[in-house]
């Protein structure tokens, strides 16, 4: 086959002369506004600070991307890979900071957006098919970020008024900014570099009859300011899983000393529904394999008693820890004579809802310290903590830490 | 210019990715109300919330003697950033009857009390600043 070397390449530049093509101005009389020259004055709407800021977001940005998509293997049902039960405070670290992360991020986000609007009045608007699509996956962007913090804010206070199930849509939305993201990052590349390549410290001073249009703050002044509004919205809210801080998280929509026993609850019993079920004197757990068993609760207060300090770290970003005695879950599987390579599916009283089940790897069922706790802190467990029985494992989202258990076996 | 190609077809690729995502789950993520508020959000900013912000640096501009100005600045966006981070807590919107261990304090006079600070560490720096100046200019 004869092939033709040309051909491809004059089809590209075709394309991209297309996609470059200059599109007609709209007319000068719709300049308006915003839109007309010098609308703008202030010296902080300047790329060199609009770059810094921007690498700041995207450090925030990829802590926030790296330790959601943790959370989100650590609560897949079938990962590929078990998530790591080790170190035990593995989960409650990278929680945490995805959570603070991403309250640290909104400072510097409105920042950046300060500095940048008046790009959002660019004359003409539109100037190429190219230039038309970089603006629309600003939108995505400016429209992901905001979206995802936002509702990032409300979700760890318990404010749902979102309307969409809050982990499938902040984790699509994730995919969504950090794609418009990179594209962003690819557009502005060369800008960008010749940006971070100003110094800031030479500032330009106005002339004296444009005095009063000096901003008060000077670039750097700016800076680190936005710096010092991260670090206050970390320092009120940090409280919430670094328990020395706990008397400085003022706008922490949870504390980590208050609870019944000392501890937070997620969802309480009267919430899941499981009051009257919880408390039956004829309550058994059932434990399913080769040789099924029902136990009672003193047949589990009969078994070998382990204590264990574990955290319990929620998804929306809060720790703390407790002393839990009671059961490991391989002995209760032994009884049964359950095969020790299988997932293991641990299923509440609770009737409905997504939590009601959660399932452990062979190997966090194996772990000694994945316990079926009966005790907190040496008390029985009180029922907003899962009394009769409750799941506890080292390094395991709060969700997956299932309550009021009522049955498990191989799945 | 190769690796600028490569970041925004890898970008591409994600923002299809997750746009395949949400629809498919549509059941749950809403995707309709979903877009709404991401075109939403940008236009509540940069019509709305930006603007004012404007407005009160061009008031704090011809109304503050100029020696306050750089201390409002800094204590408006300090203190701005931890009233937003405040709003959802604030009037406890997501609070439950069942659980009192969520939201368990009271936020407003936390907010207070985190911008009361705000505004004594502005005037202290601010004052650390000035001294410090005033001593080099002797020298």
């Amino acid at each position: 086959m004869v092939h033709s070397p040309g051909a491809p390449v004059t089809r590209l530049a075709a394309l991209r002369g297309l996609a470059t093509r200059p599109l007609p101005e709209p007319p000068a009389g719709l300049r308006r506004g915003p839109f007309r020259e010098g609308s703008f004055r202030s010296r902080l709407h300047d790329a060199a600070l609009a770059a810094r800021l921007g690498r700041w977001l995207g450090v925030l940005f990829a802590v926030c991307l790296v330790t959601g998509l943790l959370s989100h293997w650590a609560q897949s049902p079938d990962p590929w890979v078990a998530f790591p039960t080790r170190p035990v405070w593995l989960y409650r670290v990278t929680q945490g900071v995805h959570v603070l992360a991403g309250m640290a991020m909104i400072p510097v986000l409105l920042v950046k957006l300060f500095v940048v609007y008046p790009r959002l009045f660019t004359w003409p608007p539109v100037r190429s098919l190219l230039h038309g699509l970089e603006r629309l996956s600003l939108l995505l962007l400016v429209g992901g970020a905001l979206l995802q913090v936002a509702t990032g804010l409300m979700n760890i206070a318990g404010w749902y008024a979102f309307g969409f199930f809050f982990p499938v849509g902040h984790y699509w939305g994730a995919w969504v900014t950090a794609g418009a993201l990179l594209v962003h990052v690819g557009a502005k590349l060369s800008t960008a570099r010749a940006a971070l390549a100003q110094p800031l410290s030479g500032e330009v001073l106005p002339p004296p009859d444009e005095e009063d249009r000096a901003p008060a703050l000077s670039r750097r002044a700016l800076l680190a300011s936005t710096v010092a509004a991260s670090a206050a919205v970390v320092v009120v809210t940090a409280g919430q899983t670094v328990r020395p801080l706990a008397p400085l998280a003022l706008l922490a929509p949870r504390d980590p000393r208050i609870g019944p026993q000392g501890l937070p609850v997620n969802k309480s019993a009267a919430a899941a529904g499981v009051e009257a079920a919880a408390t039956d004197p004829a309550y058994r757990l059932r434990v399913d394999g080769p040789v099924p068993r029902e136990l009672s609760l003193a047949d589990l207060a009969a078994l070998e008693q382990v204590s264990a300090r574990l955290p319990i770290a929620c998804v929306e970003g809060w720790s703390a820890e407790g002393i839990w005695t009671g059961v490991r879950v391989r002995d209760v599987l032994a009884l049964a004579e359950s095969p020790e390579d299988r997932d293991i599916l641990v299923q509440s009283l609770q009737r409905n809802g997504l939590y009601a089940r959660s399932v452990l790897s062979p190997a966090a069922a194996r772990d000694p310290l994945t316990l079926l706790a009966l005790r907190l802190g040496g008390e029985p467990l009180h029922l907003d903590h899962g009394y009769p029985v409750r799941l506890i494992a080292p390094a395991r989202p709060g969700v997956l830490q299932t309550k009021w258990v009522a049955r498990l076996g191989p799945r | 210019m190769r690796l600028r190609v490569l970041l925004m077809l890898t970008g591409a690729a994600a923002i299809g990715y997750g746009v395949v995502g949400l629809l498919r789950a549509a059941s749950v993520t809403n995707p309709v109300r979903w877009t709404a508020q991401l075109v939403g959000a940008p236009l509540a900013h940069d019509g709305l919330f930006l603007p004012v912000v404007l407005l009160l640096v061009l008031a704090g501009r011809r109304w503050l003697p100029s020696s306050w100005r750089v201390p409002a600045a800094v204590f408006l966006l300090v203190g701005g950033a931890l009233t937003l981070v405040a709003v959802p807590v604030l009037g406890r919107p997501g609070a439950r009857p069942d659980n009192l261990t969520l939201l368990p304090r009271d936020y407003v006079p936390g907010l207070a009390l985190a911008l009361a600070v705000t505004a004594g560490a502005v005037v202290l720096g601010t004052a650390v600043v000035r001294t410090a100046r005033r001593l080099r200019s002797r020298r």
